[in-house]
């Protein structure tokens, strides 16, 4: 036998596995989401952990499916915002909360970051306004509908720049607004002071 | 008697009770009432610093509910623009002399929020402050510490903050100016202060 041969390795076929629609557990979390997710096939939806369900909905059928979850989640607890600048999106979390089943919801949604607009979901939830509020204010997203949108808790500049958007320079605007005569803007840290 | 103007009847009466001035400075050293607005964070550490184990009221030291009765201003954390308007609205109401002093790191030059958007870098551009504690947070034997310098400085006299507002007001105006546009006062203050 050639020393110098080398041993032949077996090149293993790895099979690759079909992607399947994620199997829901049998537990009170599955079956909500089993449940919800039949009347709303447009709908992605999953179990994360007890207690736990995660919703991914299309921008244009976001109300109609709230309408719907809302009958099981009783309670909106918050809208938070995620900018995703790179894909030009923002994504908004609606976090619901069953009361009857103890069970915290995530609906995710995205829209386009340039001219954002949702409807709201004041009808469905009152409190909904407040979040839309802030979430306008600091994204500049409209909820149409809404008829408190504008100022809210920022000063009328910072309004206009929705300064939780990323692409939002805060260095610049502190130093335009308060001034550079101050130590810690000093990049070449000579004088850096914690 | 010649005319006198507005500005040289304090002096007048500065001059009149000079004598006296010992010991009206060792009385106010002795009785500082604190403005209860606690700012930010450090209105944490005031608790502590009121019950049982720092208990300041046996330095004469006690928390007030109105800007009128007060001669100690703390400014204890991160001061926002908005906040700076009631801060710079109640330090004015405040009855002269009057003591400012700053707790962390904060109003000194932003602290942790040092590019923020909405934190105030530095508090002494906008009103005078006569101590200012660094450290983020200073624990209640830090804030007792500089209530004492206060004290010391009251007794020396170079606790002069109120004199320097209106010595320099011109100065502390155009920064207040600067940073939250003119007529703000006519504009923001009066909607919760209808005197002004």
């Amino acid at each position: 036998m050639d020393m110098n041969e080398k041993p032949k390795v077996e090149e293993k076929v790895q099979e690759v596995p079909e992607v399947e629609a994620q199997q829901l557990p049998e537990t009170k979390e599955g079956k909500l989401v089993a449940e919800i997710l039949r009347k709303a096939p447009y709908a992605e939806g999953s179990v994360r952990r007890a207690r736990r369900v995660e919703f991914k909905v299309p921008a244009d059928r976001i109300k109609e499916f709230l309408e719907l979850t809302s009958e099981k989640f009783e309670m909106l607890m918050q809208i938070s915002v995620v900018d995703w600048i790179k894909e030009g999106e923002f994504e908004l979390v609606y976090q619901l909360w069953s009361v009857s089943e103890s069970v915290h919801a995530f609906v995710r949604t995205r829209v386009p970051r340039e001219n954002a607009k949702l409807p709201t979901v004041m009808d469905i939830w009152p409190v909904a306004e407040t979040y839309e509020r802030e979430a306008h204010e600091f994204f500049g997203i409209i909820f149409e509908g809404n008829p408190r949108l504008g100022p809210f808790i920022l000063e009328p500049r910072e309004y206009e720049k929705h300064p939780l958007r990323k692409d939002f320079n805060t260095l610049a605007y502190a130093k335009t607004i308060y001034g550079e005569d101050f130590d810690r803007y000093d990049e070449s840290k000579t004088n850096y002071v914690i | 008697m010649s005319e006198m103007k507005n500005d040289d009847f304090v002096n007048y009466e500065l001059r009149e009770f000079k004598l006296f001035e010992p010991l009206f400075r060792w009385a106010r050293k002795k009785s500082l009432w604190i403005v209860a607005f606690c700012t930010g964070c450090g209105g944490i550490e005031m608790p502590p610093l009121a019950t049982a184990r720092y208990d300041f009221e046996r330095f004469g030291i006690m928390p007030n509910p109105a800007p009128r009765m007060g001669d100690l201003f703390l400014i204890t954390g991160y001061v926002t623009p908005k906040t700076l308007k009631r801060i710079i609205i109640t330090y004015e109401m405040m009855q002269d002399p009057k003591y400012v002093l700053a707790h962390g790191s904060c109003p000194i030059n932003g602290g942790v929020y040092w590019d923020s958007y909405n934190v105030v870098k530095q508090l002494d551009k906008y009103i005078p402050v006569d101590v200012a504690i660094a450290g983020c947070m200073p624990r209640a034997e830090a804030v007792m510490e500089g209530i004492m310098e206060i004290m010391r400085k009251i007794e020396d006299g170079t606790a002069d903050g109120w004199k320097r507002y209106k010595e320099n007001y011109e100065w502390y105006k155009k920064n207040q100016d600067e940073l939250f546009g003119e007529g703000w006062r006519e504009k923001d203050a009066r909607r919760w202060l209808a005197w002004i």
